[in-house]
């Protein structure tokens, strides 16, 4: 193969051209697959903001059944997979699963500890620090969101509560979205990505190999065939259909040939001119 | 130890005396350097896939990203990177396809792995290995064999062009008229 040259000509295109776009694949798929996670953390954001205004009513007259009924409705509809409100102290006061109510979670797990490393939790977090993903016990890839419900004036002066103005967080919601959806766009544009990949690489070979063959390798094989055939016959032709430098050479050869074959002609004719004289 | 010595003031008395010994000697440690040299793309890309092999394992002797990026300040975005590591590959390409069409004897492949290590050390500090270790593997094994072929190639040629050239010092005592400037290209 490396001795041709069309294997010397074709490994670096090849090697090239195969590196350079799988670099090109996995670099733009990453940017690609970066704006689809924060786009769907954007829209979970959003989501969540949602949730919390459709409670805020039930939350300042301190209704649980209203709170559990908006709750439950909001979990019903498709691509939701969990929504909870925790209190201040980590225990689940709402749930969209009845049974997880009053159960008390670790600060130290995931979703919580973004907030509750230090003694001091944080009172804000950036948008993409709020959501995590997990597979949860349904086998369902999910990501979640983890908003504070912060303490406004009007919970602060509210007569059922007994949140002080100092206290900035009263709770969070822990909201959960399907990732399937976003999973199934990302590997749509893998395999778009992967056809385009392909179709370019073949076609980018191909191409190569066409005007390689064209250009070089069919005119070479023809001077090849040139060479041979003068050394076989003692009658020379011109070459033809020999294109650019290639008609140069065969040429240049054709007349190096002839100047050898009447050297040849000249020497034969005086050995024969010695061998007359010696007979005589 | 002392014999070593003699047998070598030996030979070079011979070579001073015997202009043949002298350029055969020459053009078969040419040989061998050439041999040795044709390998070194190949020991580049060992070193590399061992490289790659540890940072799939996500740098398990290195201290966590985070800590890193608290000491040292935080890397650039995972964007920059990968825009940086196109701007090499496609810069690396074009040097060695230079280099391979000049016919340049350039020995630079175990910079590229260190280059490359870099670009793996980049986006573990940024938390992006995951996604773009199949990137920085691909320019990397890319780079790398096109290296390993132009010193292959070049390799081949000047061994093929010292063997005829050493079968005509052993006809003719001396060296063919268009090489008589040096051994060594």
């Amino acid at each position: 193969m490396f001795d041709k040259i069309a294997g010397r000509a074709l490994v670096p295109v090849g090697i090239v051209v195969t590196g350079f776009l799988v670099v090109c694949f996995v670099l733009l798929y990453a940017a690609i697959k970066n704006v689809v996670i924060r786009d769907s953390v954007g829209h979970a954001n959003n989501l969540a903001g949602i949730v919390l205004k459709s409670t805020r009513y039930a939350m300042m007259k301190s209704d649980g059944e209203l709170n559990s009924t908006i709750i439950r409705n909001i979990s019903e509809q498709k691509g939701v997979e969990h929504v909870r409100i925790f209190n201040k102290k980590g225990v689940v006061a709402f749930s969209s699963k009845p049974e997880e109510v009053n159960r008390q979670v670790d600060k130290k797990t995931e979703g919580c500890v973004v907030c509750h490393e230090k003694a001091d939790a944080k009172t804000s977090v950036g948008n993409m620090q709020k959501a995590r993903t997990f597979k949860n016990s349904a086998g369902t890839e999910v990501m979640a969101i983890m908003t504070p419900i912060y303490n406004e004036p009007e919970c602060a002066n509210a007569a059922c509560h007994v949140h002080p103005a100092s206290q900035k967080i009263l709770g969070t919601l822990d909201i959960g979205l399907s990732r399937e959806a976003t999973l199934a766009s990302l590997a749509s544009i893998r395999m778009e990505m992967l056809i385009f990949s392909l179709l370019t690489l073949v076609l980018t070979i191909a191409g190569v190999i066409t005007l390689l063959k064209m250009i070089v390798l069919v005119p070479m094989q023809k001077l090849q065939e040139y060479t041979e055939r003068s050394e076989r016959n003692s009658t020379l032709s011109h070459p033809t259909d020999l294109p650019y430098e290639l008609d140069k050479i065969a040429k240049s050869y054709y007349f190096i040939r002839i100047k050898l074959n009447e050297i040849e002609r000249q020497s034969a004719k005086t050995v024969d001119g010695v061998s007359a004289c010696r007979n005589k | 130890m002392e014999q070593t010595g003699n047998n070598e003031t030996e030979a070079l008395d011979d070579a001073a005396s015997d202009p043949r010994a002298s350029l055969r000697r020459g053009l078969t440690d040419e040989i061998k350097r050439l041999r040795r040299f044709s390998n070194r793309g190949l020991w580049a890309l060992s070193l590399f896939l061992m490289v790659s092999t540890i940072a799939w394992r996500d740098f398990w002797f290195l201290p966590p990203a985070q800590e890193i990026v608290a000491s040292l300040g935080a890397p650039p975005t995972p964007m920059v990177i990968s825009l940086v590591l196109i701007l090499y590959t496609f810069s690396a390409i074009i040097l060695s396809l230079s280099r391979m069409m000049a016919g340049l004897r350039h020995s630079s492949s175990f910079c590229h792995v260190g280059y490359l290590l870099v670009f793996y050390l980049f986006y573990y500090f940024a938390e992006a290995l995951p996604d773009n270790y199949w990137a920085v593997f691909g320019a990397g094994f890319t780079i790398l064999c096109l290296e390993s072929y132009r010193i292959w190639t070049f390799c081949s040629e000047n061994i093929l062009k010292k063997v005829a050239q050493l079968a005509y010092v052993e006809r003719t005592g001396r060296l063919p008229v268009e090489d008589d400037s040096g051994l060594s290209d």
